[in-house]
């Protein structure tokens, strides 16, 4: 990872955890399809202002538990609850999970993110297509608003789904391999707007890769899954001295 | 012949069809939009198939008498079918869908074909009314009255509403069901309304349009547009613009060649499709200068190939010359005669007692007004047969017609007819296709010409004799019409 990624890393004040209620709360719960667990005892807390990696191999069971915490996937047993609504939610899907089929520009993927607010018999607001114009602008694709979406490459795909999610103005943002298919820039532009999105405005962040060095070095906590099995590598953010 | 601009006009006779192909071919692309890219365009097809077997199986209902007969006529007990299949159809699909009972394509493969079958079958069961369900499942939007168009905008209009009004959620469950569950709840309620809307539409369209013609209106103009966007809100306006090209382009075709208007619209909606393929290799300044040339073209088909048609001259500019009226030929191979009129001839026919001599054909009609019309105008009109019995129809090429002419030493002019179609799509029309010559005998030379090539309206006939009555009075006079 490069040097601009540790600055913000270093730069970054600590999060307060005592005067705010948890986003979400994970106590004890189990997790699978079909009454089969796949991950067993899952217990993990997401404050406002984290950001919080889960590392682990392909088919260990990440996107079993995004998909639980966001409602999409019941769990088997144990305790779930979320402080906020789901429509404060913003998911970021692998966007080789999306159907290259439908012929959508970049904005409107990114208008999407709007779609909870904006009801049917409106107009689209103007104060919203502003809005799409300051997120492309904050992933620094403001450029490639008329580009057919699925054109892009996949760094590109990756941030523009990131601003489809910051435009549904979150409260925690979950993102599920952000960095995997992309190249080693977007890698660095993605991890930094990551960082900056939880230093600077305040957002919960937690996000999945495979690759374990690299989470490491992003993620202020780590949570790894392998063989149906959870656990804290990293439980509280280290501070620099 | 009609030009573009005639069928445009709303005087022109079959203008309440041409609005309900141009409303069905702007509404249906845009529910097609959704179904292919929902991957479900096999959907499109079944679910019209599911609906004709509604259709057939309530007109089996009436003829058995389990089901009254319905003063609103055919077409209403028709979309009660319709609407009741389209919609145990769609439920059943929708319910093995979410028990995810076998693989998707193969659910609606055999639904397509059980659909199909069970259509044909109820024909079969029903031998009463066979004819009428074939047209009523053909569909011929020719035939569509100003309350069928009524009734066609009101349910397209509708469905067009809810299309436009829903439009993001429809997107959005469509696309990406995860964010769509967290902004908009269970995405259900989205599902079932867009399957509601195609049900409406494919139930109506099919007793008004038929399943082919309905299912090219579905899927080609989005197919053709989906090369030429980059953006979902272009692709769904231009699969509506191509959809109201395929219809408007389509119908005159139709009309101008003479064919069956479902597979001549389906056959240009293809068409569209390779056309769009094509435009979107190449650099958008050479697409943009094809599509005018395109246009043009289309423009010159459509308004400049018409020839205006002569008036038959007057009896005294030919010198008041002998008029050898010829019997009129016969190349539809349809026997063409009216229903028997005397119930106990017909059962004696029917017991091949008797022959079908006895029954007046077009062939006779159509001579009886033409000779009528012609000593109107003053012509000396004789009968070919009087001079020698053997004289039968006379070909209408001209050589041959005046060589036929000359051997039997007929001389001056003489007038030969050819029924080339003359067919009863419905009681309400009357598709003729017939060629007129007034040939000099001694030279073989063409002194008159004319082809009738159109539906001719019957609205007023409650049975076929009538409908054959009305169009031939109709045809004579459009043929000496100045």
């Amino acid at each position: 990872m490069g040097q601009d990624v540790d600055a913000i890393q270093n730069a970054r004040g600590r999060a307060s955890k005592d005067d705010s209620l948890p986003l979400v709360s994970v106590q004890n719960v189990s997790l699978g399809y079909d009454s089969e667990p796949i991950l067993q005892n899952v217990d993990l807390t997401i404050y406002p202002g984290d950001l919080i990696g889960l590392a682990g191999p392909n088919g260990s069971g990440k996107t079993t538990l995004f998909r639980a915490i966001l409602g999409l996937l019941p769990i088997l047993n144990g305790a779930l609850s979320r402080n906020c609504p789901l429509s404060n939610f913003g998911y970021v899907p692998q966007s080789a999970a999306l159907d290259a089929q439908f012929p959508l520009s970049t904005a409107e993927v990114v208008e999407m993110g709007a779609y909870g607010r904006v009801r049917p018999y409106e107009f689209f607001p103007a104060a919203e297509k502003r809005q799409i114009g300051e997120v492309l602008e904050q992933v620094g694709l403001r450029h490639l608003a008329a580009k057919p979406f699925f054109s892009l490459s996949g760094g590109q795909k990756q941030r523009i789904l990131i601003a489809r999610a910051l435009m549904v103005k979150p409260k925690i943002m979950i993102l599920d391999e952000p960095l995997s298919g992309v190249d080693e820039d977007s890698r660095k532009s993605i991890s930094e707007l990551l960082i900056q999105l939880t230093r600077l405005d305040g957002l919960a962040i937690f996000f999945s890769s495979h690759d374990i060095p690299m989470v490491r070095r992003v993620a202020d906590r780590l949570l790894r899954v392998d063989k149906g099995k959870i656990w804290w590598e990293k439980k509280e953010m280290e501070l620099d001295p | 012949m009609s030009t573009f601009l005639e069928i445009l006009s709303p005087s022109y006779l079959l203008f309440p069809a041409l609005l309900g192909t141009a409303v069905l071919g702007l509404v249906c692309p845009l529910i097609g939009s959704y179904l292919i890219l929902r991957r479900t365009v096999f959907l499109g097809l079944t679910l019209p198939q599911i609906a004709a077997a509604g259709v057939s199986f309530t007109f089996w209902l009436q003829q058995t008498g389990f089901l009254p007969q319905w003063q609103q006529g055919e077409r209403g007990i028709g979309m009660i079918g319709s609407l009741l299949f389209t919609f145990l159809g769609m439920g059943l699909l929708g319910y093995l869908e979410q028990r995810r009972k076998g693989i998707a394509e193969g659910r609606l493969a055999t639904a397509y074909a059980l659909a199909g079958a069970l259509t044909i079958l109820f024909i079969v069961f029903n031998p009463a009314g066979q004819i009428e369900v074939l047209n009523l499942l053909k569909g011929e939007v020719i035939g569509l009255s100003k309350g069928d168009l009524r009734l066609l905008a009101a349910v397209f209009g509708l469905v067009l509403v809810g299309l436009v009004l829903f439009r993001r959620e429809f997107l959005l469950s469509s696309f990406d069901r995860d964010l769509a569950f967290l902004l908009k709840g269970r995405q259900i309620i989205w599902d079932v309304l867009l399957y509601l809307l195609a049900g409406v539409s494919i139930a109506f369209g099919v007793i008004l349009a038929g399943p082919l013609l309905l299912f090219g209106f579905l899927v080609l103009p989005a197919l053709a547009a989906r090369p030429l966007v980059n953006s979902m809100s272009s692709f769904l306006w231009l699969s509506s613009l191509l959809g109201l090209v395929m219809a408007v382009f389509g119908f005159y075709s139709s009309v101008r060649l003479d064919l069956p208007l479902g597979p001549t619209d389906v056959a240009l909606g293809c068409c569209l499709i390779f056309l769009a393929y094509a435009l979107s290799r190449i650099s958008p300044r050479r697409a943009l200068g094809l599509i005018v040339l395109s246009s043009v073209a289309l423009w010159t088909y459509g308004c400049g190939t018409t020839k205006a048609t002569a008036p038959l001259p007057e009896a005294k500019a030919l010198n008041n010359e002998t008029l050898w009226l010829a019997k009129v030929k016969n190349s539809t191979g349809l026997s063409l005669l009216l229903p028997g009129t005397n119930p106990l001839r017909s059962l004696a026919e029917m017991a091949g007692k008797i022959s079908s001599d006895y029954r007046q054909s077009v062939m006779d009609l159509l001579r009886d007004d033409l000779r009528r019309e012609l000593e109107q105008r003053g012509f000396r009109v004789t009968l070919p047969e009087q001079t020698d019995a053997r004289f039968s129809a006379f070909p209408v090429e001209p050589a041959s017609a005046g060589r036929l002419a000359r051997e039997g030493k007929l001389s001056g002019l003489i007038f030969v007819s050819e029924i080339l179609r003359w067919e009863a799509d419905s009681r309400q029309f009357v598709r003729v296709s017939a060629d007129f010559k007034l040939i000099r005998t001694s030279d073989g030379s063409v002194v008159w010409e004319r082809r009738i090539q159109r539906p001719v309206p019957t609205p007023s006939a409650t049975n076929l004799g009538q409908a054959y009555t009305d169009s031939v009075k109709e045809v004579v006079r459009d043929l000496f019409a100045q």
